[in-house]
C-alpha cells in the first residue's frame, strides 16, 4: 500500500468483465479521491451498474484490480490467493451500497434495518448501534418512522432508510445504483436532497444515475460509459457545457 | 363414558402427543438440514437425499413403522416400540418438511442477499439474521399443515402395539360395548390438539403480511 493509494477511496485499474460472449466492461480506469462525488452516466446496458457492482465484488471482474482505501478487493496479495468469504466480507464492510430497489429487510423495522450490520458485522453494542442509527435516521429525515416496518413506507422513505443503513457502517465509499430510478417523480427530490447533504458533509460517493441536474450540481467528476468503455471523464462544468465526444453531446441533447 | 374411560382416553392422547411432538420437533429441524444440504447440490449426496425424499413420501406411514420395527433387530439394532414410532414418523415428516423448506429457499429474494453482503455480512450471518427468520414465517403455514397431517396419521403406530389416542378407543369399547362414544371423544381431543396448531398458523400469517413488500 503506497501513500498515494491511501488518499484514494477507490482506485480501479484496467478492469474488464464479460458475461459469456458479451464484453460489458473494457479496461475501466477510475480514481476516486476521499470526499469526492463521481457520477456515472450512460444509456441502459452501457455497463454502469456492472461497474459499480464490481467495486464491492457483487460481480467478479475478469481482469484488472480494484483497491478500496488502498486495500485490494478479491485478492489476498499477501497470501497470493483469492480472498475467502470472510476476508471479502471484511473489505465489503468498508463500502456501502444503495440499490435501485431499496432491498430493505422486510422482517425488521426501520431502525433494526440500520442497526443490523453494525451489531452483527462490527460486533457493536446494541445501545451504541441504536444511538448511531437514531442519528442517521435523523439525518435522512426518517426518525418519526423508526419503528415502522418497510412495507408501510413509500419508495422515497424506503430509499432514505436504505441510505441510513449504508451510512451505519461508516463506509469509505457509498455506491449508489440508480437510487431514484424506481421512484415516482414526486419522491425523487427527497432522495436527491439527502444525497446532496451527504456530499456536502464530505462523504465519498459513486452514483450511477440518470439525474443530470444532480450530476451537474453535486459531482466532482462525471464519467460517461458507452458499450463498456469510459469514453469521457471530466469535471461537470466541462462535461455538460463542452463535451469532448459527439456521443456525449447527443446524449445530453436527448436528455434535455 | 365414565371417569375411568376418560382417564384411559387422556393417557392415549398423551401418548399421541409426546410421540408426535418429538417427531415434529426433530422432523422440522432435520427437514431444514436436508433442504440446506440439497441447496449445496453436492454430487452423490444430493441423489441420495432425492431418493430418501421420494421413498419416504411414497411409503405409507403404517408400512414404514412396521418395516422399521421388524427389520431393526436384523441389523442388530435394538429398538423399542416408542423409538421405532418416533424414528418412522420423524423420517416421514422430515421428507415433507424438506420440500417445504426448499421451496422457501428457492423463492427467497436475491436482492436482500446482495444488501446483506454489501454491508459486510458473511453468508452465515445473512442466513441466521435475514433469511432464516423470514423462511420460518413464510414456511410455517406449510409446516403446520404437515404437522396436523402427521398427528392425524399417527394412529398408524398402533400397528406395532402402541396404545395411542385411536387405539385406546378400542380398549374402552371392548369393555363398554359402545364403540361410538369413545371414538367421538377421541375426535374431540384430536381437534383440540390441531386447533392449537392452527392458532400458531394464524399468528404466523399475521406476521407474514409484513414480508409482502
Amino acid at each position: 500500500m503506497s501513500d498515494s493509494n491511501a488518499a484514494l477511496a477507490v482506485s480501479i485499474k484496467r478492469m474488464s468483465k464479460s458475461f459469456g460472449d458479451i464484453e460489458v466492461l473494457r479496461d475501466i480506469d477510475l480514481e476516486v479521491k476521499k470526499g469526492e462525488v463521481v457520477s456515472v452516466l450512460g444509456s441502459s446496458g452501457s455497463g454502469k451498474s456492472t461497474m459499480l457492482r464490481c467495486i464491492n465484488w457483487l460481480e467478479v471482474p475478469d481482469r484488472g484490480s480494484i483497491h478500496i482505501a488502498g486495500e485490494r478487493i478479491g485478492v489476498n496479495e499477501a497470501a497470493g490467493r483469492k480472498m475467502n468469504n470472510k476476508e471479502l466480507a471484511t473489505l465489503r464492510a468498508k463500502t456501502g451500497m444503495v440499490f435501485q430497489g431499496f432491498n430493505l429487510w422486510p422482517h425488521l423495522t426501520v431502525i433494526q434495518n440500520v442497526m443490523e450490520a453494525p451489531i452483527y458485522v462490527k460486533g457493536m453494542a446494541k445501545d451504541q448501534a441504536r444511538a448511531i442509527a437514531e442519528q442517521l435516521l435523523e439525518k435522512v429525515g426518517m426518525s418519526e418512522r423508526k419503528d415502522a416496518y418497510p412495507f408501510t413506507l413509500s419508495g422515497g422513505q424506503k430509499q432514505r432508510v436504505a441510505i441510513a443503513r449504508a451510512l451505519a457502517m461508516s463506509p469509505e465509499v457509498i455506491l449508489f445504483d440508480e437510487p431514484t430510478s424506481a421512484l415516482d417523480p414526486e419522491r425523487v427530490g427527497e432522495v436527491l436532497q439527502v444525497m446532496k447533504n451527504l456530499s456536502s458533509e464530505g462523504y465519498t460517493m459513486i452514483v450511477v444515475t440518470h439525474e443530470m441536474e444532480f450530476a451537474r450540481a453535486v459531482s466532482d467528476q462525471v464519467v460517461f460509459l458507452e458499450k463498456g468503455l469510459i469514453i469521457e471523464k471530466s469535471a461537470p462544468d466541462k462535461f455538460f457545457s463542452n463535451p469532448e465526444t459527439e456521443r456525449v453531446r447527443k446524449f445530453l441533447e436527448l436528455s434535455n | 363414558m365414565n371417569g375411568q374411560a376418560w382417564l384411559l382416553l387422556l393417557e392415549g392422547a398423551w401418548t399421541t402427543l409426546w410421540l408426535c411432538g418429538i417427531a415434529i420437533s426433530i422432523g422440522v429441524v432435520l427437514g431444514l438440514g436436508v433442504a440446506l444440504v440439497r441447496m449445496a447440490k453436492i454430487p452423490f449426496v444430493d441423489q441420495i437425499l432425492v431418493l430418501y425424499i421420494s421413498l419416504a413420501r411414497a411409503t405409507p406411514l403404517v408400512t414404514f413403522v412396521l418395516f422399521l420395527f421388524l427389520s431393526a433387530p436384523m441389523f442388530g439394532i435394538n429398538m423399542n416400540r416408542n423409538t421405532a414410532a418416533i424414528v418412522a414418523m420423524t423420517l416421514n415428516t422430515a421428507a415433507f418438511n424438506a420440500e417445504i423448506w426448499r421451496a422457501a429457499f428457492l423463492s427467497f429474494s436475491r436482492d436482500q442477499r446482495e444488501a446483506a453482503l454489501a454491508c459486510g455480512m458473511t453468508g452465515g450471518v445473512f442466513f441466521r439474521r435475514i433469511m432464516l427468520p423470514q423462511m420460518i414465517t413464510s414456511s410455517l403455514p406449510g409446516l403446520v399443515n404437515e404437522m396436523s397431517f402427521l398427528i392425524k396419521g399417527s394412529p398408524a403406530i398402533a400397528v406395532i402395539g402402541i396404545v395411542d389416542l385411536t387405539r385406546v378407543t378400542n380398549r374402552i369399547s371392548a369393555v363398554t360395548y359402545e364403540p361410538l362414544p369413545p371414538i367421538l371423544c377421541a375426535a374431540l381431543l384430536y381437534m383440540l390438539i390441531i386447533s392449537v396448531l392452527l392458532k400458531l398458523q394464524a399468528m404466523a400469517e399475521k406476521k407474514a403480511n409484513r414480508l409482502a413488500m
